[in-house]
């Protein structure tokens, strides 16, 4: 039962240096000069899931991302996770892209690809966290689609029960294929790669889709394409404030009560 | 002149280094607590790889390369020194198997060895002092088709758990290496020191009493022990001594600068201190410098140079992180005060194991006689 799966993969800020990032304030660009990037966690758990499935079933991995030249190593790294194939959407017509206009572009790039079964997406990236892009890729490739997904078992080739975390509890959807599942952390723990497997993905050819490859409306992808747009930004400034109550514990208990309906909190 | 790593490295240094932060930094003040051999974390290693990582592809390892392998030792030894040392130790009998044993002999032994279904220990040192090889004391005499081994190695490093031990005894006048299976008649390890540093590297005695190996055990030419001993202690004992000093003065480094940043004196950071910052720097400018000597030295390696040729750069990059990484341990406890000694801050462990390499793979002294002697000659 081989079974190709599309894994769309975003490359993001490394969680550890996000205090060295600046956003131009007027611009809303983000200077990420000397920031380490890595494929965006939730990714890697859907890369994961999908080189589990194609491990068990056969079929192939196809990582798709859109970003800047740099966008790359992303790619790159999932190759020497053991991903199968890769494909970079990477032209200036898809630069500045709000979350439609990005579903927009994968979608263009999935369109071109001769057969799929299956897409796989972290639920949110590490970095804007809006969790859009899976649900409006399904939506533009006219497939069914299930987010926050913990658990994926195939019930037979066309089908597969997924399981879904929701406010109380679990809830177990049957989805058909080909279908989008943007999977939650939990799912799985991302495989390391190996040195052969490192060694052999900068052997591997990465695939370069302009907008025109695509056959992309540039007017629908990229700034152009962004039905919502950067206006302003202005910064939360968090500030401790600490007082020390004195008193007996009573006493003390009563200023703390005092202090929070003065200020409204209670 | 490229400073920068390839794609392949830069990969494999941010694999090893979260392989750390999942499997390493959660276990690592409890490991050295007990202080066993982690042998389920090393084969994990293994099936990632990393123990063939200068093995060629055709006995089993991956044939990545010398600075690959500095690169994986430093980032283990960032988080758990232990680790990152068995790469040392561990990885000298690879080395020598490969480059100087029988086709035989690596065909049975380097898959194994490289998916650390076996271990190995190397063995020059006796109790008349290691420095000298000249006075090893340990026999093997060839008798038909075999040698009969006697003596005792002292204070070799995996020793208590080794597979296969990779000696060195004397041969008449000379000296010949020799490949000894565990289980062979006549050959133990009865004793485990308590060392207070890397303590999940055990170490211990090899004892050989009427012990006879196959005459197809002998590895390397027949009086040529010394220098096929010396190889694989240069190549890959020195620079992994060099590396395991270099990611111990940054792990002490981290934790000290995470502390400076958070711990606030006079309404301020004491970061930002002067008599504290300076001393970060301090340490930071060595990290760099260190890195540099290492990074070199196994660079010349993979550019063809011999462990011989490259004996000055590898002397001087294990001279000088072995150094550093006591010195920054004991700058991270000044930076500490009073929490610097604290075990969980784990700063003391890592003193503990900086001490330990003055001696491994060669005495600081000993890199100066090698260093010493290339600029005066």
């Amino acid at each position: 039962m081989p079974c190709d799966i599309v894994v769309c993969v975003k490359q993001v800020p490394h969680p550890d240096y996000l205090n060295k990032i600046s956003i131009d304030p007027t611009g809303g660009t983000i200077e990420r000069e000397g920031v380490p990037a890595l494929i965006n966690p939730g990714d890697r758990n859907a890369l994961e899931e999908a080189l589990g499935i194609r491990d068990r079933f056969s079929g192939r991995v196809i990582v798709l991302t859109m970003g800047p030249p740099q966008a790359r190593k992303a790619l790159e790294e999932a190759l020497a996770m053991d991903a199968d194939d890769a494909i970079h959407l990477c032209d200036r017509a898809f630069a500045g892209a709000d979350t439609l206009a990005t579903a927009q572009a994968l979608a263009y790039g999935i369109r071109k690809l001769e057969h799929f079964d299956l897409i796989l997406c972290g639920n949110t990236t590490i970095d804007s966290g809006t969790g859009q892009v899976a649900v409006q890729l399904a939506e533009l490739l006219d497939l069914p689609s299930i987010i926050d997904a913990e658990e994926l078992t195939f019930e037979d080739e066309r089908s597969l029960l997924v399981k879904r975390i929701w406010e109380r509890g679990y809830i177990k959807v049957r989805i058909k294929l080909p279908a989008v599942i943007a999977v939650t952390a939990k799912i799985n723990q991302p495989r390391l790669p190996t040195v052969l497997g490192i060694m052999a993905a900068t052997q591997k050819e990465i695939k370069n889709w302009t907008a025109a490859d695509t056959g992309a409306d540039t007017g629908r992808v990229g700034l152009d394409g962004s039905p919502t747009q950067f206006f302003e930004m202005s910064e939360f400034h968090a500030k401790r404030q600490g007082e020390i109550l004195q008193g007996s514990p009573e006493e003390a208990v009563t200023l703390a009560i005092d202090k929070l309906v003065e200020r409204e909190i209670l | 002149m490229d400073f920068s790593l390839t794609r392949e490295q830069e990969i494999l240094r941010d694999t090893v280094r979260e392989f750390a932060q999942r499997e390493l930094a959660p276990n690592a003040l409890a490991w050295d607590e007990k202080g066993e051999f982690i042998r389920d974390i090393v084969k994990k290693t293994a099936e990632l790889g990393l123990v063939g990582i200068i093995t060629s592809k055709e006995y089993g390892g991956s044939g990545m390369g010398h600075l690959a392998r500095m690169i994986m030792v430093e980032e283990f030894s960032k988080v758990y020194a232990s680790l990152g040392f068995f790469f040392q130790t561990g990885q000298i009998g690879i080395y020598i198997l490969e480059n100087f044993g029988t086709e035989e002999l690596k065909k049975k032994y380097l898959p194994s060895l490289c998916q650390a279904d076996l271990i190995t220990a190397t063995a020059l040192t006796e109790s008349g002092g290691g420095s000298d090889p000249a006075a090893i004391t340990t026999t093997a005499e060839l008798v038909g088709e075999e040698y009969i081994i006697n003596g005792r190695k002292v204070f070799i490093s995996l020793a208590p758990v080794c597979d296969l031990a990779v000696i060195v005894a004397r041969t008449g006048e000379r000296f010949s290496t020799f490949l000894v299976e565990r289980g062979t008649p006549g050959f133990d390890t009865p004793r485990r020191e308590n060392y207070p540093g890397l303590r999940g590297i055990p170490v211990g005695e090899l004892v050989f009493t009427n012990c006879r190996v196959p005459k197809s055990n002998l590895v390397g030419q027949e009086g040529k022990g010394i220098a096929v001993a010396i190889s694989g202690i240069g190549a890959v004992g020195r620079t992994g001594v060099a590396g395991v000093g270099l990611g111990t003065a940054e792990g002490c480094y981290e934790v000290a600068l995470k502390y400076a940043k958070e711990r606030v004196l006079y309404g301020k950071p004491i970061a930002e201190l002067q008599a504290v910052q300076h001393m970060l720097v301090e340490a930071n400018l060595e990290i760099e410098a260190a890195r540099w000597l290492c990074y070199y030295a196994a660079w010349l390696l993979d550019q063809g140079k011999s462990p011989r040729d490259a004996g000055n750069e590898i002397a001087r990059s294990k001279l000088y992180a072995c150094n550093i990484a006591s010195q920054i341990a004991l700058k991270a406890i000044q930076v500490m005060g009073g929490y610097g000694t604290i075990p969980e801050y784990q700063v003391v462990r890592r003193l503990n194991d900086a001490i330990e390499l003055f001696t491994a793979a060669g005495t600081q002294e000993i890199m100066k006689n090698t260093i010493g002697r290339s600029i005066i000659s």
